[in-house]
């Protein structure tokens, strides 16, 4: 189907075109023009531009929502090729009782390893984490840098002493890595009831 | 290597925190942080929450239903792959959203030079009987097939600012088109739809 222009007549906007119109929405209808905003005609036409883009919106997520299998099977895809990319940072010697055999953590699996000590304390949702320092060598102290969102209500003291401990624990049981400090930072604060988007 | 080693000694609490997932509820911003660092669990939960939309998004934008699923796919391989660019965390979503939208126009481009005459406006799609169309959703529908009456070049206008919340500038440039060519495709979109809109009040 082509649209013929002239079925369309935009003569009734009080003096002002569409064009001109989307231009004043999309600048947010600022600044004010007073010839627009007092013309019943140009708000009308305002009035539904918006309705359309709320409703086109709506109506996309509405559409998005009707084949959650056919999303299963590109994110399945996507996630199994994406595995085996992941960087897996330096090596984090781990001794052997058999000293001809070289063992080694990843530096991803070590920062996995404190990702899930932090989402499992409760009340905290773990951000990005670093190891600093010479991980490769045994025996060096290394520091832990970790962001982290706590959920709100918590206190943000408290809750950092204890991630520290968890961070510590799960480092010791898992790894030998000699864990100086652990800095902790608070860097969001979630509400826990309503998922956020 | 798996991403997290298997524990020896979870306590219950622990699992039951983490069956939780307590991911599902993060903020865009904490899950894009730790996707760069590697996360790929962080990295599902986005492609969950987004993926569906964008793949909506650009099946509109191409016209075409079946190419919309590896648009979105290779999308976000990129986005994965290019993740250390990221500059706002916080802004994946926008950010995920222009590589699906390159990657709609590459496809819509490269199909222009093999076939130059064919605009390949999409079949307006079966319509859902008028019985099983509840009230609240007349209008829904309406703006939907209104949009695919548009002509390719309209709508893609239409789609990259109202959706992707491109400026006119940057349709222009992804479009390879003008920037008055632009506003005057806008332009027209606009009327059109509200003329459609008209017919459903």
């Amino acid at each position: 189907m082509t649209l013929d222009d002239t079925a369309l007549p935009e003569d009734d906007l009080d003096g002002h075109t569409m064009t001109e119109l989307g231009d004043y929405l999309d600048r947010g209808r600022l600044p004010v023009d007073p010839s627009i905003e007092n013309s019943a005609a140009c708000r009308l036409a305002l009035a539904g531009m918006t309705r359309i883009r709320e409703l086109s919106w709506t109506a996309l997520t509405r559409q998005s929502a009707l084949d959650p299998q056919r999303d299963d099977t590109w994110i399945t895809g996507l996630l199994d090729t994406i595995k085996g990319e992941i960087k897996s940072g330096r090596d984090v010697p781990i001794s052997h009782s058999d000293p001809s055999l070289r063992l080694s953590l990843t530096e991803a699996a070590v920062r996995g390893i404190i990702r899930r000590a932090g989402d499992t304390t409760g009340g905290i949702v773990m951000g990005r984490s670093a190891l600093e320092g010479d991980v490769t060598t045994r025996g060096a102290v290394i520091r832990i840098e970790v962001t982290a969102s706590v959920e709100y209500g918590r206190s943000l003291a408290a809750t950092a002493d204890r991630l520290r401990d968890r961070i510590r624990a799960a480092l010791d049981d898992h790894t030998e890595l000699v864990v100086g400090e652990i800095d902790v930072t608070i860097d969001d604060v979630y509400f826990s009831e309503e998922p956020r988007s | 290597m798996r991403n997290s080693p298997a524990f020896g000694r979870t306590t219950r609490r622990e699992d039951i925190i983490a069956d939780l997932d307590p991911l599902q509820g993060a903020a865009d911003a904490v899950l894009a942080a730790r996707a760069v660092d590697g996360d790929v669990h962080a990295f599902e939960v986005l492609a969950r929450r987004h993926g569906p939309l964008m793949r909506v998004y650009s099946a509109k934008l191409l016209g075409s239903d079946i190419e919309s699923d590896d648009v979105v796919q290779e999308a976000f391989l990129t986005g994965w792959r290019r993740l250390d660019d990221l500059e706002s965390p916080a802004l994946i979503r926008n950010w995920l959203m222009r590589i699906v939208t390159r990657k709609a126009i590459d496809r819509i481009r490269a199909r222009r030079d093999v076939d130059s005459l064919d605009d390949r406006d999409p079949p307006a799609p079966a319509t859902t009987s008028p019985e099983r169309i509840v009230e609240a959703r007349l209008q829904l529908d309406a703006v939907w097939q209104a949009l695919d009456k548009l002509p390719a070049e309209q709508r893609q206008c239409w789609l990259l600012r109202e959706t992707a919340g491109y400026s006119y500038h940057e349709i222009g440039e992804a479009l390879g088109i003008p920037t008055s060519t632009v506003r005057g495709l806008l332009a027209r979109a606009r009327r059109f739809l509200l003329h459609e809109l008209e017919a459903w009040r």
